[in-house]
């Protein structure tokens, strides 16, 4: 019988088409705005999931996410060093300054300074050149998107300038970092550079990176840094957690559920509704299976099975959509960072499948109050 | 065989009501009526007399305010409603006025209705559904949908849909009420010459009074009762063997 309800669904192509278009639409919606959101959310730790020589972040006990920058004093870093347990500690500085292309371009920057030493920090993925060509003093690597933005359609290469207080950086070339929440470009350059560009502070530290020795727990050395006082330990991914959860709390997530939730329920109702009237619609054929020995488990199969097929196929399609949609965006160099988690994908699909379920939990009510006697008048 | 042994339907009594108090509505007021196995039974009277709630009752589709129905000796309304289901499916077979067809099948699909509810595979369903419908002179048509072929057409595939299972006792709600006179007669002669069988009896609701001639008996209704059983003596020309032929192919 299942196959006949199949047949029933596709015989009726209008409102077939139509709840493949709504569940299709209403999950592209809301895979579309949870990836942008997933994305923004993972943009606030990208910086700091790029590090990964290190796995422990040590900042400023008031510091939530990299973006919030407290000069550290020099002495911490010895602190660090001196814990047992810590294979290597190195300084990482980070400042924003005003930057100007020799073509004229302007814009804010954010520039990283690496220890010159041990170039913990330094970016391992390179579109062009080689990361540790900023050992060199007055040179940086640049982010696709910086380098978009200082020179707009030109291709990617080293080489060129930006003036940065009144210094020629020269660009040596160009990282595959991940984009950054801020937007703003992103320049790798040694701690020495970066510091002749701080000017008129005296701290030359913004956080300390730190490796874990062999058979050290990094959560067991956040505890006893965390226990010299003055300073607060993280490992990586509590510190990308405590960014996110930084910026995450500031309300810009609520009004992407919004939509989110607006695409939920204008989905689901146009799925239920459609499929409700589909299956009223098709009251007297219902009836007459019933008067010939149909039985209400067979017809509740049939019916889930509609169901089934609707929001497979309209999952698929409107999955299918976002993922193109999220590659075609991925390729601005701003968007890089752009994805679509399996997890999102799979949870707005059965999202609306539990809601829709609803729609085809009441449709099964309906044809089992169906009066199969309905058939005779 | 006692007059009850060779029944196929026997009410006894039989009252249903709709409604309550002021709206209450008698529609049937004590029914008595026997349909025996091998006879073709007219019941016949007046829209709004409570045939077509009659047989819904005989059905097991409608419960009995009260009165007896049994079925080949089942009492329907004692049995539990998954056990009316699976009976009805084995042992009843159903025309209606309006065909019913599912317009997303074809006739054979159609006709494997009843054997499909009974999980028999689609293939070997499909296959003897379209051979009877051979047998009933639409072996041409079987793959066609319900909207290419003709209204006569439509109920020989209706017939087909509800012999396919080989019930014993088939039921008709005004099969010709919606045919020409010509192609009604046509589907009569092709109903008693195939339905009719010794063991099946077969039970049609008409008020078509041009096809009367094919009754063994009429029962005639009014205001929610059987008023006269008239027996009559069959003018048409099939005859019990070649039904047997038609619907049991080791025949």
């Amino acid at each position: 019988m299942n196959w006949v309800g199949l047949q029933m669904l596709r015989n009726d192509r209008a409102k077939f088409a139509a709840m493949i278009v709504a569940v299709s639409l209403a999950v592209f919606l809301m895979q579309n705005q949870a990836a942008i959101l997933a994305t923004m959310l993972s943009m606030t730790a990208a910086q700091i999931r790029d590090v990964q020589d290190a796995d422990l972040w040590v900042t400023e006990p008031e510091v939530e996410c990299f973006d919030q920058v407290k000069a550290m004093r020099d002495i911490h870093l010895l602190r660090v060093r001196g814990i047992a347990g810590i294979s290597w500690a190195a300084p990482l500085l980070k400042i924003d300054a005003i930057g100007h292309s020799e073509g004229g371009r302007l814009n804010t920057v954010t520039v990283l300074g690496i220890d010159d030493a041990s170039l913990a920090g330094l970016p391992h993925q390179m579109r062009v050149g080689r990361a540790d060509a900023i050992r060199e003093l007055d040179t940086a690597i640049i982010d696709p998107g910086g380098h978009e933005l200082f020179f707009p359609g030109e291709p990617f290469q080293a080489g060129r300038f930006l003036r940065i207080r009144d210094r020629r950086i020269r660009i040596m070339g160009i990282s595959d970092i991940a984009a950054p929440f801020t937007g703003l470009p992103m320049l790798h350059t040694s701690r020495s550079t970066a510091a002749a560009l701080n000017l008129g502070e005296q701290h030359m530290t913004s956080f300390i990176l730190a490796r874990s020795a062999p058979g050290s727990r990094p959560e067991v050395l956040c505890q006893k840094i965390n226990a010299l006082g003055g300073l607060r330990a993280r490992t990586t991914e509590q510190f990308a957690a405590d960014a996110m959860w930084f910026y995450g709390s500031q309300g810009v997530p609520m009004l992407f559920m919004i939509t989110i939730t607006i695409g939920l329920i204008v989905g689901a109702a146009i799925t239920g509704q459609t499929f409700l009237m589909f299956i009223k619609e098709n009251a007297r054929p219902l009836s007459m299976l019933k008067v010939v020995g149909t039985t209400d488990r067979q017809l509740g199969t049939m019916i889930l099975l509609q169901g089934t097929v609707v929001l497979v196929l309209g999952s698929c399609f409107g999955s299918g959509i976002a993922a193109a949609v999220c590659n075609v965006i991925r390729t601005q160099p701003f968007l890089r960072s752009l994805y679509l988690p399996w997890e999102i994908a799979l949870g707005t699909c059965l999202a609306l499948a539990s809601v829709t379920g609803i729609a085809l939990y009441a449709s099964y009510r309906h044809v089992r109050g169906l009066e199969p006697a309905a058939v005779f008048r | 065989m006692t007059p009850l042994d060779s029944s196929a339907v026997h009410c006894t009594g039989i009252r249903k009501h709709f409604g309550e108090d002021d709206a209450r509505v008698e529609v049937l007021r004590g029914v008595d009526y026997t349909v025996r196995q091998g006879e073709l039974s007219f019941l016949v009277g007046p829209s709004g007399c409570g045939k077509t709630t009659l047989i819904s009752v005989i059905a097991g589709l409608l419960e009995t305010s009260s009165g007896e129905v049994s079925l080949f000796g089942n009492h329907l309304a004692r049995m539990p409603h998954s056990d009316r289901v699976l009976f009805r499916r084995s042992h009843l077979g159903f025309v209606f006025q309006q065909y019913n067809l599912l317009q997303a099948l074809t006739a054979a699909e159609n006709a494997a209705i009843p054997l499909l509810a009974a999980g028999v595979r689609r293939r070997e369903a499909v296959d003897r559904a379209a051979a009877l419908l051979n047998r009933l002179g639409l072996g041409s048509r079987t793959a066609a949908y319900p909207r290419q072929l003709s209204g006569g057409q439509q109920q020989r595939v209706a017939l087909a849909r509800a012999l396919v299972h080989e019930p014993r006792l088939i039921i008709c709600d005004e099969p010709t009420a919606a045919l020409d006179h010509a192609t009604g007669e046509a589907v009569m002669e092709l109903l008693a010459s195939a339905a009719v069988h010794p063991d099946r009896a077969v039970l049609v609701v008409t008020h078509d009074s041009r096809v009367f001639r094919f009754a063994d008996v009429i029962a005639h209704m009014d205001d929610g009762q059987i008023t006269r059983v008239e027996p009559r003596q069959r003018t048409d020309t099939a005859t019990h063997l070649g039904s047997s032929r038609l619907t049991n192919p080791s025949a």
